[in-house]
């Protein structure tokens, strides 16, 4: 039977895989949530005013951080943390 | 390199009457930079502009009306011409050549007009075309009612009904019914009514046409076509004329404009009936060649002077802004766009356009890194080079073309030409690289591989340590080992970025006086965010004992006290978590790599693994030839996507590292700066 093949350790390291995709997944939701607004914003500014475009754009890429952090958690799971070892 | 260039207050005063000489002076020497007069000295007025302003302006506005009509717009020239032609030939040019292109301009959108009207009213006959009528009986009656146009479904028997007397004709084509009902003027009101009913659509018939209403569309249709091809050799005129006079256009257009900028620029001078006085700024080392220059133009009759540091220093309080020049090499000069997009530097402030030249390219190459990718953009812009010729563009291109050497380096140091599993094993290894991607399970024995190939024993610095081999080049990216590496790269480099950032951003504040931030809320931050890496180096290498974790730990306290006794308070202690998530950061540098190695890997594997066996029925080798092919047009498509990404990405996020990590730490606190733009004018088109 195939579940007698199944181990803990493939448990483990299968939940470990989906835990890192939540981690950049839903990240990746909040820093679009969070870019969206100022987007838009940026875009009504600059159409106004071109001089404003390197400040709006610095506004906008504030929030893509939080991706970067749910980045950091996938790749520690990953790659840096290891209960099999 | 870092600082601006530094600039003098100058104040020019003179006769009126040697105004002309010396602004024909100041104009050719493009040195001062007019600080403009706000009027708020009772003994000066503002100055007139000279007499011919009003007739170069006049001039210009014919000319700029030719140059719309003609389509010119501003460009990089291809001719010069010298000063006199452009004299002899502008009364040509705004003259009988001017008059010529307005009047074809006029006549080409008069044909317009025309074949738009003729269009419209064959379009509005059109349903009509099957009616047995002539156009002008349709209107035109004092004791008939005509009604014309489209209905749903057939009306005579009920027009009949509340109209004995009536004529209707109808047609039928294409699924719309046209209608001609003719009844007496006194029933007008009941028959709409009943038309209505079923669904009538007026079509106001177009006046002025004769004859049978099919024969009137085709001679409207015929008249539209007859007027279009007059319009072609009208267009081919203006095309000829542009053709033939673009480059001198545009010289007229820059002569007439320098003009114009020297007529009216006393306006922008303090003056008095007899004498007048212009402020301004220039780059200190060229005082002595400025006052030399205008004291030989108006025989001596103007007075030159320097204001020496404590009266320029009383100006800039009450509000006068000193205008940067930036001062860098022509190698760096591009990346002055990136600054420019962001802010002018202030006078005061260091200009960072040399730390993004060092920065910028090494960022870029480091999450680019593929030779084939950096071989590609490299070619390509040297191309659109040649196309693109504006300072806006060749700055760009320039940026990119820097760049996209690092990404050349960096594909070495991967080993990667078009991405793992691509060109690299082929032309260095001689053989496929295998388990590329370990799991997590086997940790030990992924990038053992490190170092065959290409690098040789080069490849492997050190000796064997537990499972690792030791060895680093080529580092395959996707490997465990070269990711590990890569984020303690990354925040490594996050730690310098931001560290030169905090360096600058405490000279700053001291160039501002401002001792307390420069020590308290600057100083700080370096504190925090260099032993914060330090500590992470220490944490890896002895874990929470090593000596290098304490030490940071109590730097860490340290900068938090310091924080907290500095001018914010304890609200600049909340900005920690900012200065944290800094350099986490950095590790872009290496996630937004491997997402397009991440592609680029998938695009081969797909090619080289998946398709081309599955077409030539399972074997890894003796392809064949539509396998080839199909092969070779499915990595064509992804590698080409990739590459387009490949060029954004890595231009967007080390563009957002140095705005949102490394400006924060010491750009534009105090505003942004006011650009030197000198009173005169770089000639393009014009030569001497």
């Amino acid at each position: 039977m195939v579940v007698e093949t199944i181990t803990d350790g493939g448990i483990l390291y299968g939940l470990l895989a989906v835990g890192a995709g939540l981690a950049t997944g839903l990240a990746g939701i909040g820093a679009g949530v969070g870019e969206q607004g100022i987007g838009a914003a940026v875009v009504g500014v600059v159409a106004e005013e071109p001089g404003f475009l390197g400040k709006g754009l610095f506004l906008m890429l504030l929030p893509e951080t939080l991706i970067i952090f749910g980045l950091a958690v996938s790749l520690i799971l990953m790659f840096a943390w290891t209960p099999f070892a | 390199m870092l600082r601006p260039v530094e600039m003098s207050r100058v104040v020019v005063a003179g006769s009126n009457k040697v105004i002309e000489p010396v602004i024909e002076k100041l104009h050719e020497l493009n040195l001062l930079h007019v600080v403009n007069y706000s009027g708020t000295d009772d003994a000066f007025e503002m100055g007139k502009p000279l007499g011919t302003a009003s007739e170069y302006a006049e001039k210009l506005i014919k000319l700029r009306s030719i140059e719309r009509y003609l389509n010119i717009s501003d460009k990089m020239p291809d001719k010069q011409f010298p000063e006199s032609q452009v004299l002899s030939q502008m009364d040509g040019i705004l003259g009988s050549v001017g008059d010529d292109v307005i009047a074809t301009a006029e006549r080409i959108s008069e044909i317009d007009n025309e074949v738009k009207i003729k269009q419209d009213q064959a379009k509005a006959l059109k349903p009509l075309a099957g009616l047995p009528l002539d156009l002008e009986l349709l209107y035109g009656y004092n004791s008939l009612a005509p009604f014309v146009g489209t209905v749903a479904s057939p009306v005579e028997a009920d027009v009949s009904k509340v109209s004995y007397v009536n004529e209707v004709f109808t047609a039928s084509s294409g699924g719309t019914n046209a209608v001609a009902v003719f009844v007496p003027a006194e029933k007008a009101g009941d028959v709409s009514g009943v038309l209505a009913e079923h669904g009538f659509s007026e079509i106001s018939v177009p006046r002025g046409l004769t004859g049978s209403i099919a024969g009137a569309i085709s001679t409207l249709e015929s008249d539209s076509k007859r007027l279009e091809g007059e319009k072609v050799p009208l267009q081919k005129k203006l095309n000829d004329i542009k053709a033939q006079h673009e480059d001198l256009t545009l010289a007229i257009d820059e002569y007439l404009s320098i003009q114009s900028q020297k007529a009216e620029s006393p306006l922008r001078f303090a003056s008095t009936d007899n004498a007048f006085m212009i402020d301004g700024w220039l780059p200190t080392d060229q005082y002595e060649t400025l006052k030399r220059e205008l004291e030989s133009a108006a025989g001596g009759r103007v007075q030159v002077e320097k204001l020496d540091g404590s009266e320029a220093d009383k100006l800039v309080e009450t509000g006068e802004d000193i205008p940067t020049k930036m001062n860098n090499p022509s190698i760096v000069r591009p990346y002055e766009l990136i600054t420019r997009l962001f802010a002018i530097p202030e006078y005061k402030e260091f200009d960072p356009t040399l730390l993004i030249f060092v920065f910028f390219p090494l960022m870029f190459g480091l999450i680019l890194g593929d030779v084939a990718y950096g071989l590609i953009i490299f070619i390509v812009m040297f191309m659109l080079k040649r196309k693109f010729r504006t300072p806006g563009w060749a700055s760009l291109i320039n940026i990119v073309i820097i760049a996209s050497i690092w990404a050349i380096i960096f594909g070495f140091i991967f080993g990667e030409i078009f991405g793992p599993l691509g060109l690299w094993d082929y032309i260095f290894s001689g053989s496929h690289h295998v388990g590329l991607l370990g799991t997590v399970a086997d940790p030990h024995h992924v990038g053992i591989d490190f170092g065959s190939g290409f690098y040789g024993s080069l490849g492997r610095l050190g000796p064997e340590i537990g499972g690792f081999a030791g060895g680093m080049f080529p580092m395959y990216r996707l490997a465990t080992a070269s990711v590990l590496m890569l984020i303690g790269v990354s925040i490594f480099i996050g730690v310098i970025h931001t560290g030169i950032g905090s360096v600058l951003g405490v000279k700053n504040e001291l160039a501002y006086g401002e001792k307390r931030h420069a020590y308290f809320e600057k100083l700080p931050v370096l504190l925090f965010q260099v032993f914060f890496g330090l500590g992470l180096l220490g944490l890896i290498a002895g874990g929470l004992t090593h000596p290098l974790v304490l030490l940071s730990a109590l730097v860490i306290i340290i900068s938090i006290v310091m924080m907290v006794k500095g001018p914010e308070g304890v609200m600049g202690a909340t900005h920690i978590p900012f200065f944290v998530s800094n350099l986490i950061s950095y590790l872009r540098l290496l996630a937004i790599g491997l997402a397009s190695v991440g592609v680029a890997f998938a695009a081969n594997q797909l090619a080289f693994y998946v398709l081309m066996p599955m077409l030539s029925g399972g074997g890894h080798e003796g392809f064949t030839t539509i396998a080839i092919v199909v092969g070779i047009v499915v990595l064509i498509m992804v590698h080409f996507i990739n590459l387009l990404l490949g060029i954004l990405s890595p231009f967007m996020h080390p563009l957002r590292l140095h705005y949102v990590e490394m400006f924060t730490k010491f750009y534009s606190g105090h505003g942004g700066g006011v650009e030197y733009s000198p009173f005169g004018r770089v000639r393009r088109f014009l030569r001497d």
